[in-house]
Formats: C-alpha cells, structure tokens, sequence
C-alpha cells in the first residue's frame, strides 16, 4: 500500500537512477505512480512540481562551475516558458487516455539522444549566423575531463528557440523535464558542446516547471502528500546521482537506460489501452 | 581591462544564482521534511490523503501566499509547513529571474534586460490570471 513513507523510499532511487540516465525523475516516478493507482493528471501535475526541486538543485553547481551558460538559458526560457504555460493548460482540459499515449510517443523521442557528443563545437564568428551572434550567444568553460577551456559558438539561435518550445510544451503536459529532448536541441541544432547543453537544460527546467506549476496551482491537481514525499526523495537521489554518474561505465548507462525505458514505455501503453 | 571586467561581474551574478537555487531548495525540503513527520504525529499515519485539505486549488499565487504567510485558512500545522516548502519552492526560480533582470539592468544590456523581462512579465501573468 503506497503511503508517504514508501512514496519517499521509492522516490529516492527513481532520482537517482533519473539522474544517471538523464530521463529525470519525474519521468520514472509518474509511470510508477499511475501503476500504484494514482490519477494520471494529479501524478502529471505533482511530477511538475517534484522538478522545479531537483532541477534547482543540481543547476546550482552546474552555474558556480560556469560550465551552464546562462545568457543562453534566458534566451531560451522564452521559449520554454510559453511552451509550458500551454501544454499544462491543454492537460487540464484533454481526456486522460490520450496523456498516456503522449507520454508513450515522448519518452520513445528519448531513444534518438545523440550517441556521439559534439567534439568540435564551431569557435569562429564568421561561421556563426546572425541571430546568435546577434544576441552574442556564446562561451567557454573548462573542461576537467579534457584539461583544456573549450570555446564555443552557438548556431541556429531561431531553429534552436521553436525547439524548445516544443520541449516546453511536452514538458508543461506531461509534467517532466523534458531533458533529453531540450539537450538533443542543444547539441544538435545550437551545435552546443555536450556538457554545455545537458547542465544548461538542466538550469532551463527549473523555470519551465515553474512556469508549468503556475496552470497547474489553479487546477486542484496539487496533492501536498504526493509532491512531499516526491520532492524531498528524488532530490536525495538525484544530487547523489550526480556524485557517482562519472565512476560509472557508458556501457552500464546505456544499458540502465534501456531497461528502464522500455519498461515505462510498455506500462504506459498497457494503461492507455486498459482505460480506452 | 574592461572585458575582464565584465567576466568578473559575471561570475559574481552566477555566484548569486548559484546561492539563491540551492539555498531556496533546501529551505524548501527541510519544510516540506517537517511538515511530514508533524502530519505523522497529528494524524498517526502517513496514508497519501486525497481529502479536499490537501489539494491546493489558489486562485492567485501572490494570494495564496499571502494567505499562507497571515498563517490563515484553518489549517494544521502540518499541511501549512508543507505548504510554505512548496511556496518557497516556487519562489525560487521566479526570485532567480527577478535577480536577472535586475542584473542585465545594472550591466546596461538592452537585449538581454527585454528577453529576461519577457521571461518575467509572463510568469507573473501566468500566476496572477487565471
């Protein structure tokens, strides 16, 4: 029988293993919560809340590091943020059934993160095209694994803005982070360097939740003995998931990745079809 | 010089934002950790309620803080604790883009001073209409 103690317990390894493979937490804890019995809406709408937790959380160091960048992160929280404000206000409204199946084609867009990091981020301003250098998006920071200070420009600063209102708005319906989507955006479009983007993201998250919990507050989802127990346990879990993520194989990541996922994904169905 | 300058103030801005985050959420938990045990002790369990006490249903943020803060709506001490964790949780990073603003102000920087402003104004709508 979940109660809030149990609710803790679980929440502590889902922040952890949601910090290891990028999913978030909330993304494993809502499948989970669903399975125990709790309405999907009111797991979206806690989930939401849980994030704004451990995003601030681990942001903090990522941004004393210097290695988010935070002139990018503002320009794209306008997007993010409308993006968000949207999707929670449709998930208000829509039938249930259907945020299952979004939760299913959402997590499945998890499956294309990139597999090779961005080596050579473009460091030439010639290259660069004239939004971004424009709203003179970029940076540097220093590199532990690598003993160097990479420098990097961004690029497609346009392109890179519409993607991560869609990241936004999946994120504010679903109510999770929507982390490995807004990094793919990041590395893939705004030709970030990977550490760049994941610790970015991770700083943008906090205000999208935000912005997310501002529809949901009015909507009477906001359980104070789900989002307790959630926020304090995957916060745990997710600051120490960030302590051991680097003593940890690649090999083993992916592999934890997968599993989980496909066991999200196929829960997430079963209880789409059931409720259709 | 005055670039170094500027790299200087930076880092003392994401030192700001560095503190602020981390120590809005760790207020945040230690509350909501108390509220927890306190809500064991009055009630004897820790059954996850889904009676109409512990939904928040606010009709405006800045409201419902205020409420919280007079230490009203006929609460227990318990549910109040958790709420006021879930409020500064809020609090953090809307308080993290107020710092921002006000930080591309002070830098004279007109572009970013407007996308933060953007960032803020909109929030602040999105938690007062509703």
């Amino acid at each position: 029988m979940l109660n809030m103690v149990s609710l803790l317990m679980i929440s502590i390894p889902v922040g952890f293993l949601g910090s290891l493979t990028g999913l978030g937490g909330a993304s494993i804890l809502i499948p989970l919560l669903v399975l125990l019995g709790i309405p999907v809406k009111e797991a979206i709408a806690c989930g939401m809340v849980t994030i704004i937790a451990t995003s601030s959380g681990s942001a903090s160091s990522y941004v004393r590091e210097k290695i988010a960048n935070v002139k990018m992160a503002m320009y794209l929280e306008m997007f993010t943020t409308v993006g968000a404000i949207t999707g929670a206000t449709i998930t208000t409204f829509i039938s249930p059934v259907y945020l299952y199946f979004f939760f299913v084609a959402f997590l499945s867009t998890s499956f294309f993160k990139s597999e090779k990091p961005n080596r050579d981020p473009v460091s030439s301003e010639e290259s660069q095209d004239k939004a971004s250098r424009w709203l003179s998006l970029h940076g540097s920071y220093f590199d532990e694994a690598d003993q160097k200070v990479i420098s990097y420009r961004v690029q497609n600063a346009l392109l890179g803005g519409g993607g991560m209102m869609v990241a936004g708005l999946a994120a504010g319906m679903l109510g999770i982070g929507a982390g490995a989507f807004k990094v793919t955006v990041q590395e893939k479009i705004l030709k970030l360097p990977a550490k760049v983007a994941s610790t970015t993201s991770n700083f943008i998250i906090g205000m999208t939740a935000l912005a997310g919990t501002s529809v949901y507050l009015y909507s009477g989802l906001l359980n104070l003995t789900l989002i307790g127990p959630m926020a304090v346990g995957t916060t745990i879990g997710a600051l120490a998931g960030g302590r051991v993520l680097n003593k940890l194989s690649y090999q083993t990541l992916q592999i934890l990745f997968f599993v989980i996922i496909i066991f999200l994904i196929g829960q997430m169905i079963y209880k789409g079809i059931i409720s259709l | 010089m005055s670039s170094s300058r500027t790299e200087a103030e930076a880092s003392k801005f994401e030192l700001a934002i560095s503190y602020l985050l981390i120590s809005g959420v760790i207020t945040s938990l230690i509350l909501v950790g108390i509220g927890i045990v306190l809500f064991h002790f009055h009630s004897g369990q820790f059954a996850i309620s889904d009676a109409k006490a512990v939904f928040l249903r606010e009709p405006n943020f800045f409201y419902f803080l205020l409420e919280l803060l007079r230490g009203g709506r006929g609460q227990d001490k318990a549910l109040w604790l958790i709420t006021l964790g879930i409020a500064i949780l809020m609090l953090t990073p809307y308080m993290r883009v107020i710092l921002s603003v006000l930080h591309f102000i002070g830098q004279k920087d007109v572009k970013y001073t407007l996308i933060t402003l953007f960032v803020f104004i909109l929030l602040t709508i999105s938690l007062t209409i509703h």
